[in-house]
């Protein structure tokens, strides 16, 4: 059974079990239905107070779904009608390499019989640059997909711009998709030299959309016949792609693919020594999964940033049914006094909340679906880089009805079980106090002793999982929660003994320090800890209710402070002291509404302070990711010596202050404990460089490790000399990610054996690991690189002279370098690319989580509407005694105020706290490899911290006109 | 005329309209003399309260007017109301009516703190009176630690501490017992004597009227001859 069958069976056997409920005690549904009925303004409020829980799950769901299918659509794009790609790709090597003719013919033979298989397509793929002559604006690193037009019908037609069909360019033409086009300013008829491993000129016969057949590897694509292909590739007679397209549509021919991979699999071999290396690779299969997967790390990232404001929503529901239970605590005196068992209570709650829990989970749910539309609209518009992108994620928008099930069936359950709980505790009145309104008299000894127990529970399993991964690399959760079990089980144990005051503010000011004072945990804890976003999760929800819980138990001193900083203002002690004391001696309602606001603020603050934090690491992350360096370039041809022909060429020379050629070549990286075989790149400096252009005395890159502590300066003397030695990029030092792909991880001191692809082998030791990721590989010395063929420069570092243009220096450097491929790329526009995208999503993920403010709107609008009616007789009394309408508008408005304030005075300072904390964990690689500096956008935060007064004092102003508005005799008649 | 304190001229207050209307004063006429000690009786629904809420100025009135002090008080602003009750009225009712999240002293403070009093001062002249009324060992409570004859004195005190010209009582002993009740009457007689304070008690309480210096009765919205 699956999860949204599960549920909603749950859902079901409650609705049944209610049923039979009412059916059995329908007198106490009468009186709930009445009770809906006769406060319809408040059942309306408490409804739109309780939806939000369940919107933000459905718009995460919803977001998800779309995500998903944005990047499933994108890999249809991608793919087309490819489904299955077959090719040679050596464990060394980058491209693909090259095989007979011969075998597309062996294959169609060998596969004509599968029904399938629609069709194989020949192909040569490789990466190229392209010059346009018209625009004279040179691109490299564009994918060459030769096809001839006869053969690839499986694969579909092209599109052009005008809407016409193509079937494929013909001899001496190209076609450009819409992105390549754009990049060198290309239009049909242009004149283009296309450069591979021999240049040849075409003419562009047609610009294709970046889709289907255009889409093909995610665009930047040139499309030639098979022949010009091999032609610019050296390989005549040769292909190095086949391209199998399944029987079906494009999304059709996707569930094939097991099938017909196997098939293929075990055809292979019968085509003979012609198809050695070649093999089977699902392409679409996995573009699509991975697309899924990315989807759902996203709606993770949303669900548990919104699990804040879902807490908060359940605070709301807990804190509207001890007010309705305040507010009838009379009337249910009045039942039980008649006969009305205690159960039926409870049930007249419970009903009622079926009513609410139904509604709000039906509304919430839709509203949630609006609330993922807009995010997705503003998404394509701030991420995508066309029309067509835009209107492609728009078009993905996607509500599926399992999300709607799911987010209906958790909203639901999750409301009525915090209903039946606070129905409970309403029900467990005493019959004359509350006819006589009398207060509850403070807990016996014997609730002390059980929360005793209760605590000694909490030490046991605290102590116990903090033992167990106080240590290590486990999830830093883990013991932090740990901590937080054993901190408050000693709360509860000691208020057996203490006062409650005492116990209850060592406690919480214990968790505060536990929890947000980073130095102390990374002493405990060590740093080595990984962790997920649920971290910010268990942080965020302890600080905020230990910081609550501190000022609850703490109240009367700070009122009394804030209380005597308006002394000094003649008539305003009367207001202050009535304003202030509401919230100090009511502490429950007050603990409820800080909570939430303070939550909520915390939330938008740490997201707020986070993208900041990003964006003002800009530079140090550019300073540590280049080396020094302003570009990093490589080149398809080896180029002898760029710096000299730099400094030979007058247009360039000036740009420069420094070029730094490194050989490069790709081998097979093995270690003890490593399974298998890991490809990289090594690079060492040519032997016959020095000075400037010498790499390892040159370069400003730093180490996150050295072998017994060496000093930068002494590892890269070493490496130049030590043909045993080598230096790793950052990513094989942490699993926190980086620029490169996913690297299995090593120490200093491991022993790695090196071979290239004509098996010579090489032993070195990891004598440093770089703090860069962007640059992956291993650096070795220029004896060992060029014993395993590293023997041609063909990777470059550029420093941009002082003043000079960057972008100018490179373009006019590629240019001049086109006929070797030279690419060049900015570590700082790169970088700032990367981080922008990142600063987009957070910015969007701040809309997102700023919903929860409306939990804490609808909580302190709800609990003003229902104090104007509780205090009725209390305002008429002021009145009487000569209290100004202003003077009761100034009441309600400070008590708000007070407890709106002090929510996001918590919410923030802890927010900020932690980031601050994540600044000093982003040190040590901890932040999921984003290098953050302690940077708060305090203007950002501030106007957050207005809007949210705004809106509180917005929700506050209605009831606190209608409470200074109230007549004195009327007020004074009054009674519930 | 001087000695008038309270003075009501044909005053009429109608609740409701058309079918539902119904006069609850109907040109009631009265004069107190400064000092005096005034019952209002009669039977539950005949206008007692509403009396007391339009010839305090917490009520409006439709038709007459009402001076207190020689001012009409239904021609001063809400402002001026507020201002005029702050300084020269108290009020005692039926349920106390103190703040439930003020201890004793602080709701007794309170009518002081309203017309400007620094808050020192303040707080020694309410700790004085309720000490004065028997409560010197209850100033920290919170009402619902105080019993109800306990709060009503509380309550009392409040009407007092700023030595109001004027003292309007709903039902001051309705929630009492019979000794409650008699401590509550004696008081309000002792501070009546001790201050020169006119005081108007709205009650059904035979024994709080005998205690009074003169009784009116109250029937269909008019002072019965």
């Amino acid at each position: 059974m699956d999860a949204v069958s599960f549920l909603l069976l749950i859902v079901l056997a409650v609705v049944l079990f209610s049923a039979v409920l009412v059916w059995r005690h329908r007198m106490v549904f009468r009186i709930s239905v009445r009770n809906l009925r006769r406060g319809r303004t408040r059942t309306l409020l408490v409804i739109l107070g309780l939806l939000i829980g369940t919107a933000i799950i459905s718009g995460s769901l919803v977001i998800g779904d779309t995500i998903d299918q944005v990047s499933v659509h994108f890999a249809y794009e991608s793919f087309g009608y490819v489904d299955e790609a077959l090719y040679n790709q050596s464990a060394v090597g980058t491209g693909y390499s090259p095989f007979s003719y011969a075998v597309y013919p062996a294959l169609v033979n060998a596969t004509s019989s599968n029904s399938q298989i629609a069709g194989i397509t020949p192909e040569v793929v490789a990466s190229v640059g392209m010059y346009d002559r018209s625009t004279q604006i040179p691109q490299t690193n564009l994918n060459l997909v030769g096809a001839n037009a006869n053969q690839s019908g499986a694969l579909g037609s092209f599109v052009a711009d005008n809407g016409s069909h193509l079937a494929g360019p013909s001899a001496g033409g190209v076609y450009l998709d819409d992105l390549s086009a754009s990049d060198v300013a290309g239009r049909v008829g242009d004149s283009v030299v296309v450069s591979g491993a021999s240049r040849l000129t075409l003419t562009v016969q047609a610009i294709v959309k970046d889709s289907d057949r255009g889409g093909f590897l995610g665009g930047e694509s040139v499309f030639v016949s098979l022949a010009t292909a091999q032609t610019i590739q050296n390989d005549s007679g040769r292909l190095n792609f086949l391209a199998v397209t399944n029987a079906g549509s494009v999304t059709g021919g996707l569930a094939l693919t097991n099938s017909v991979s196997t098939y293929l699999n075990a055809t292979l071999p019968t085509l003979g020594p012609i198809a050695h290396g070649v093999t089977v690779h699902p392409l679409l299969q996995e573009s699509v999964n991975a697309a899924a997967a990315g989807g759902s790390s996203f709606e993770t990232l949303l669900l548990v940033l919104g699990l804040f404001s879902i807490v908060a929503g359940v605070m709301l529901i807990v804190g509207i049914f001890v007010t309705l239970a305040e507010e009838r605590k009379g009337e249910m005196g009045m039942l039980r006094a008649i006969g009305l068992k205690r159960r039926e209570l409870v049930y007249s709650y419970y009903f009622e909340g079926l009513f609410y829990a139904a509604g709000s989970a039906f509304a919430g749910a839709l509203l949630g679906v609006g609330i993922g539309y807009g995010l997705i609209y503003a998404f394509s518009t701030i991420l995508s880089s066309n029309a067509q992108q835009q209107a492609a994620i728009l078009d993905s928008f996607t509500i599926s009805p399992t999300s709607l099930s799911i987010a209906f069936a958790i909203g639901f359950l999750l409301t009525l079980a915090t209903i039946v709980g606070a129905s409970f505790r309403a029900g467990r009145l005493n019959i004359v106090r509350a006819i006589r309104s009398v207060p509850e008299p403070p807990p016996s000894i014997r609730v002390y002793s059980y929360l005793a127990y209760l605590g000694a529970v909490f030490v046991l399993l605290g102590a116990l999982l903090l033992v167990g991964t106080y240590r290590g690399n486990s999830d830093i959760s883990l013991p932090t929660i740990g901590g937080i079990l054993v901190i408050a089980g000693g709360m509860f144990i000691a208020t057996r003994f203490v006062r409650n005051r005492i116990a209850f503010t060592a406690g919480s000011l214990s968790l505060l320090v536990w929890v947000g004072f980073e130095p102390l945990r990374r002493v405990v804890l060590g740093t080595q800890h990984t962790g997920t976003i649920f971290v910010i999760f268990v942080e965020g929800i302890s600080l905020v209710l230990a910081a609550v819980m501190l000022y609850i138990f703490n109240a009367s001193t700070v009122v009394a402070g804030v209380s005597r900083l308006l002394r000094s203002r003649p008539g305003a002690v009367s207001i202050a002291r009535i304003g202030l004391s509401y919230p100090s001696r009511r502490p429950f309602r007050t603990a409820i509404n800080l909570t939430i606001f303070a939550l909520v603020l915390f939330t938008i603050v740490s997201v707020a302070s986070f993208g900041s934090s990003v964006e003002a690491n800009l530079n140090q992350t550019i300073e540590a990711e280049s080396g020094g360096y302003t570009l990093f370039g490589f080149s398809d041809q080896p180029i002898a010596n760029l710096p000299g022909a730099i400094a030979a060429n007058h247009s360039l020379s000036g740009f420069y202050s420094n070029v730094v050629p490194l050989d490069s070549a790709g081998v097979g990286v093995a270690w003890s404990g490593l399974s298998g075989t890991w490809s990289d790149s090594i690079y060492a400096a040519p032997a016959n460089v020095s000075g400037p252009t010498d790499f390892y005395t040159s370069n400003e890159f730093n180490f996150s490790s050295t072998l017994h502590g060496a000093s930068t300066g002494a590892v890269w003397q070493q490496l130049r000399t030590d043909p045993t030695a080598a230096v790793v990029d950052g990513d094989y030092g942490s699993s926190s990610g980086g620029f490169g792909p996913s690297h299995p991880l090593l120490s200093t001191g491991t022993v790695l054996t090196l071979t290239n692809g004509s098996g010579i082998t090489r032993n070195v030791t990891v004598i440093g690991i770089l703090a860069e990721t962007f640059v992956t590989g291993i650096w070795v010395d220029p004896s060992t690189g060029n014993s395993l063929g590293a023997n041609q420069p063909d990777v470059f570092f550029l420093r941009v002279a002082p003043g000079q243009d960057p972008v100018r220096a490179s373009q006019l450097t590629k240019s001049a370098f086109f006929a070797e491929g030279l690419v060049l790329l900015s570590f700082a526009d790169i970088l700032r690319t990367s981080i922008q995208a990142t600063v987009a999503i957070i910015n969007l993920l701040q809309v997102f989580v700023g919903l929860g403010l409306a939990v804490g709107i609808a909580a302190i609008g709800l609990v003003a509407f229902r104090a104007v009616v509780e205090r009725r007789s209390e305002i008429g009394m002021l009145r009487a005694i000569g209290f100004r309408q202003r003077g009761i508008f100034a009441v309600f408005l400070l008590e708000y105020s007070y407890v709106a304030l002090l929510g996001i005075l918590i919410g923030t300072a802890l927010a900020i706290l932690l980031i601050y904390n994540a600044t000093i964990a982003s040190t040590s690689g901890s932040t999921g490899g984003l290098s953050l500096a302690f940077a708060p956008p305090w203007l950002d935060i501030g106007i957050v911290l207005l809007s949210a007064y705004v809106l509180m004092a917005a929700a506050v102003l209605t009831p606190s006109l209608k409470a200074a508005r109230l007549a004195p005799a009327e007020a004074l008649r009054y009674s519930e | 005329m001087a000695d008038v304190v309270v003075a009501g001229v044909d005053v009429w207050k109608v609740y409701g309209s058309g079918d539902t209307q119904v006069a609850a004063l109907q040109g009631v006429n009265l004069e107190v003399r400064r000092g005096e000690m005034v019952a209002v009786m009669g039977s539950s629904g005949c206008g007692k309260t509403t009396f007391l809420n339009c010839f305090s100025g917490l009520d409006e009135i439709d038709k007459g007017t009402v001076t207190l002090e020689g001012v009409d008080i239904h021609a001063m602003s809400d402002n001026a109301k507020s201002d005029y009750r702050a300084r020269r009225t108290g009020f005692v009712f039926q349920s106390y009516n103190l703040l439930p999240v003020l201890t004793a002293v602080e709701n007794v403070e309170m009518p002081l703190l309203i017309s400007g009093s620094k808050p020192k001062l303040a707080r020694s002249t309410a700790s004085a009176m309720l000490t004065d009324l028997g409560l010197g060992e209850r100033l920290t409570h919170l009402p619902s630690q105080l019993s109800g004859g306990q709060q009503q004195r509380v309550s009392l005190a409040r009407a007092l501490v700023a030595r109001p010209a004027i003292v309007w009582a709903d039902e001051p002993t309705g929630n009492l017992d019979e000794e409650g009740s008699r401590q509550v009457t004696a008081l309000l007689r002792e501070l009546n004597q001790k201050h020169g304070q006119t005081i108007l008690i709205v009650t059904h309480d035979p024994e709080v009227a005998r205690g009074c210096d003169r009784t009116l009765r109250m029937r269909d919205g008019r002072f019965a001859d």
